[in-house]
């Protein structure tokens, strides 16, 4: 029972996800974001920090997991709270809009 | 298909939220590995540390944010206070109505200004040489040119030849100012009151005759002009007439008027004589005034011819050393008026001009 829900559930993940894809919402949110990002200063911010991570680990030995490893905590706190709210209520509507099919 | 049948209305709100946060969360790791790519990118081709630069230069270059600077930090609207001298009148002139200025000031377009600024100065020069009248700096300054330009020149000698015997207010002389240069001809009566030249080039050999028996004739190193004045012309001296004269006519030629004009019948030809005659002449002179030339010439062809030309110039040339005042005016009048000296000027030069 529990393994059907959870089954079930995972399935509704897919199917969200399938739906973002094929309407090409996921693509209008991705572009959204990263408008949002640069024009708040985001990406300045987070590259000043990966300024300071590189020239920490040398610059010959930096590879994209540490990369990633350092930046992502990084830029999700850095993230405005005005973006994450639009960002959210986009996606709150889109959920809306096809939960009623 | 299958998301049909279980749709999301089964959903409660708190799992729809969920699944937006988990969603959102998503979006950003996505940014973020993008921009992970990004960077990994530009430091393993080089390019990640281009744009640094030392702190230093940084300031040098920061935006200005002030009140009346630009963002280089300079004052935008210096150029609207710059001034500028005009070369002409040498006025300084704001920057921004300099070109105009200089259209005016020099006279392109329309003369305007050029003409006035001519008549403005012309008018200062009447006024000063009429307040300074015993100038005589014009006497005894050979750079005088043909057509002079300068009208109050041409007027300060016209004062100079007349002034004692005349109100500088009397008709006579406000008539002979308003004679432009060009307008004299040669055989006008006052023309050695106009201190120009005329060019001996262009003339025949008649002329030339004819102008050396009535005129100075000397010829101006200045100007190349020959000088129409009298033929006792102060500016010029017997010798250089009698130079000018050997040039054109030959060495026969010599000063036939001035002979003549000396030697009349009020004395003979005895150097003692002479000298009486002359010192009488110095007497007078001051007072009588000066011949018009063509009464001059007249007599030169009635006396002259007979004369002792050596004898003559022998005195006229002690005259011309001795005598310092009475050069200047009137020798032919002085034999006429001898018996009235002082009297008789202005009439006759009245009876000229009319």
């Amino acid at each position: 029972m529990v393994v059907s829900k959870m089954n079930k559930d995972a399935q509704m993940r897919a199917a969200i996800n399938q739906k973002l894809i094929e309407t090409g919402e996921r693509e209008r949110l991705k572009e959204l974001l990263r408008a949002k990002l640069i024009e708040c200063g985001w990406k300045d911010q987070l590259k000043a920090h990966c300024k300071e991570v590189i020239k920490e680990k040398g610059l010959e030995h930096v590879t994209v997991d540490d990369l990633v490893a350092e930046i992502t905590p990084k830029g999700r706190a850095l993230v405005p709270d005005s973006v994450k709210k639009e960002l959210l209520q986009r996606i709150r509507t889109f959920l809306a809009q096809h939960a009623s099919l | 298909m299958k998301m049909e049948d279980m749709s999301l209305s089964g959903l409660d709100n708190s799992k729809l939220e969920a699944i937006a946060q988990e969603l959102y969360a998503d979006l950003v790791e996505d940014s973020c590995l993008g921009f992970c790519f990004e960077v990994h990118r530009a430091v393993k081709c080089g390019y990640f540390f281009l744009d640094d630069t030392d702190p230093d230069s940084m300031k040098d270059f920061e935006i200005v944010d002030q009140p009346g600077l630009d963002i280089f930090g300079q004052v935008f609207n210096q150029w609207k206070s710059k001034e500028c001298v005009c070369p002409n009148c040498s006025r300084s002139i704001a920057a921004s109505r300099f070109a105009p200025h200089l259209e005016k000031c020099l006279g392109m377009g329309r003369n305007s200004s050029r003409i006035a600024n001519r008549r403005i100065a012309n008018s200062n020069n009447m006024n000063k040489s009429e307040s300074d009248q015993e100038d005589n700096d014009d006497i005894n300054d050979n750079d005088w040119s043909y057509g002079s330009e300068k009208k109050a020149k041409k007027r300060k000698s016209d004062k100079l030849w007349y002034l004692p015997f005349q109100n500088p207010n009397s008709p006579r002389r406000s008539k002979s100012l308003k004679h432009k240069n060009g307008e004299l001809s040669n055989s006008d009566p006052f023309k050695y009151n106009n201190s120009t030249g005329i060019s001996y080039e262009t003339l025949g050999p008649e002329e030339l005759r004819s102008l050396l028996t009535t005129q100075c004739g000397v010829i101006s190193e200045h100007t190349k002009k020959m000088c129409t004045r009298s033929l006792r012309c102060p500016q010029h001296t017997d010798e250089q007439r009698r130079t000018v004269r050997i040039y054109f006519l030959g060495p026969s030629a010599v000063l036939p008027e001035v002979e003549s004009s000396l030697d009349n019948d009020s004395f003979d030809m005895t150097d003692s004589q002479a000298l009486i005659s002359r010192l009488q002449w110095d007497g007078s002179s001051d007072l009588s005034p000066s011949d018009s030339g063509s009464s001059k010439t007249s007599e030169n062809q009635g006396w002259g011819l007979g004369t002792n030309s050596s004898e003559s110039r022998k005195t006229k040339k002690k005259k011309s050393h001795l005598s310092l005042v009475g050069t200047a005016s009137g020798l032919g009048s002085n034999k006429k008026k001898k018996p009235k000296p002082p009297a008789p000027p202005t009439p006759s030069i009245y009876d000229d001009i009319n």
